[in-house]
């Protein structure tokens, strides 16, 4: 079952404004970026892990479990590593820092969408300039994704009960089987997003040139404050890394 | 015979949606009513195999739906989902119904013989160069219904076959469901209409909650206090007890009732 992966909670990162976190987020992406030397990766990597725990109240076991689904890919990017690189051992090395790399900006992202709502995200986004249109767009579409899927597993059993067996024959036939569950869905999902627009007229959609919001997002003292200990972090991370030259090995030399 | 034995499903593996029922059904029209969420489409997608019993068995003829697929037990017991557009994607109504039968393996001439049959049986003869998007919404229910039909089960689930047709689609509905009784199937009727339950059925099953509440004779189950499960009596019966009359089916019985008392 598709679902989302915010939690419920009253933690500090939950109650802060979304352009704060997202302004956090884009920070400690660009931190992780800066260093490839596994250990200062990896103490970022747990790092980022106490500060879920801490500030958003996501127990290190829930993201790790998030986390789990990466684990071919961290595999696969330590073997690419080895094979490419020589010495061999520096390969592994740039690998294991490499495959941590991935994981921060896993744990980021979902410290960021496990404590703030989806609609909340988007207001955010839609706050520091990204068109309305956009953002209604992109959470329609989000909404509708478990809509759909229901949609599917529903016309997948009505054919099922016709005796319509997609696990049978080739590739080919299969494919081919496939119309008889694509057609229903596209002509139920036009169906859904023709009355959608007319829904959405319905209620003055695009009447007004500028949008208001029924609840406002605004940025309060220690949101400010979220934003520049961010910033002033990310400047350390910078600080760090080009004029102490630390934590980064040079890769090609 | 269809042996539904003390059944539990569970979706999730936490709650049951189903807590333990027993059911039995022959040839007949069994009403499965029962308020929202209280697990009736759950059971009755149990009966062609769509969901396969947590705990406890269902057979049909027979056969348990844990050994055979759905495939297998279409043959048996044809369901006919709620909206019928979510199965349709053939050109014509004759592409339409003859679907089933080919899944099933069948000769092109026994295919031409079965579809020809499974549209008359529904009304719809002349119809198989119609596309099934283009028909009305009683049409299109009963093609849904002559798609199912075609693949000859003996068992039949219909889920809301009435709902959201006028009076005269609804109408033809019910014609097709009488008539299809009349040639030997067994049918079970998932709805919420119970002017539908009072005029076609011949027992109705009640589920509340993932239970069996009631398992019985239509007139019984009127006679029980049914607002507590969210139904309403059908005013039919009201008025026939105002005229002091027992219990009718239809307006033309209560109709011929007070002719004869009169």
């Amino acid at each position: 079952m598709i679902h989302t992966f915010y939690r419920e909670g009253n933690s500090l990162l939950h109650s802060l404004d979304p352009r704060a976190k997202i302004v956090g987020t884009v920070a400690a992406t660009a931190a992780v970026l800066l260093f490839n030397d596994p250990v200062v990766t990896g103490m970022l990597f747990l790092i980022f892990l106490l500060l879920a725990r801490l500030l958003g109240d996501i127990s290190v076991r829930e993201s790790l479990s998030f986390l789990k689904p990466l684990v071919p890919l961290l595999v696969f990017t330590i073997i690419i590593w080895i094979l490419i690189y020589s010495p061999r051992w520096m390969g592994f090395i740039f690998g294991v820092s490499f495959g941590i790399r991935l994981l921060s900006l896993g744990l980021i992202t979902f410290t960021l969408l496990a404590t703030t709502r989806q609609r909340e995200l988007i207001q955010g986004f839609v706050r520091m300039g990204l068109p309305y249109e956009f953002g209604l767009t992109i959470s329609i579409g989000l909404r509708y994704i478990p809509t759909l899927y229901l949609l599917t597993r529903n016309i997948m059993d009505a054919q099922k009960s016709r005796g319509w067996e997609v696990e049978k024959g080739n590739l080919i036939v299969r494919v081919r089987k496939m119309t008889a569950v694509l057609i229903p869905l596209l002509v139920a999902s036009l169906k859904t997003a023709h009355e959608l627009s007319i829904a959405l007229e319905s209620r003055a959609f695009g009447a007004g040139k500028k949008v208001t919001f029924l609840n406002d997002l605004e940025m309060h003292g220690r949101d400010y404050a979220a934003v520049l200990l961010s910033l002033f972090a990310l400047g350390l991370a910078l600080y760090a890394r080009y004029v102490l030259d630390f934590g980064h090995f040079a890769l090609y030399g | 015979m269809i042996e539904v034995r003390n059944l539990y499903y569970t979706y999730t593996g936490e709650s049951y949606i189903l807590k333990g029922i027993d059911f039995e059904m022959g040839k007949e029209i069994v009403a499965l009513v029962g308020p929202n969420g209280s697990g009736k489409t759950t059971f009755a997608k149990h009966l062609n195999g769509l969901l396969k019993p947590t705990k406890g068995s269902v057979k049909v003829d027979g056969l348990d739906t844990g050994e055979h697929t759905v495939a297998e037990l279409s043959r048996k017991v044809g369901y006919v989902f709620q909206n019928p557009e979510h199965m349709f994607f053939e050109e014509n109504v004759f592409k339409e119904v003859a679907f089933g039968p080919k899944n099933l393996g069948k000769s092109e001439d026994e295919i031409r013989k079965l579809v020809s049959w499974a549209l008359k049986s529904v009304g719809l003869e002349g119809y198989e160069e119609r596309s099934p998007y283009s028909l009305s919404g009683g049409e299109k229910q009963r093609l849904a219904i002559a798609c199912v039909l075609a693949m000859k089960p003996k068992y039949l689930v219909l889920d809301e076959p009435t709902t959201g047709l006028d009076a005269k689609a609804e109408r033809s509905v019910i014609e097709t469901i009488r008539s299809l009784r009349e040639d030997g199937h067994g049918i079970l009727l998932i709805t919420h209409d119970m002017d539908l339950v009072l005029e076609l059925a011949e027992r109705v099953v009640l589920l509340q909650d993932g239970r069996k509440v009631f398992d019985g004779p239509v007139e019984e189950f009127f006679s029980r206090a049914l607002e507590p499960f969210g139904l309403e009596r059908p005013e039919l019966l009201r008025i026939a007890e105002r005229f002091g009359i027992g219990f009718v089916r239809s307006s033309e019985e209560l109709l011929g009732e007070l002719g004869d008392a009169g």
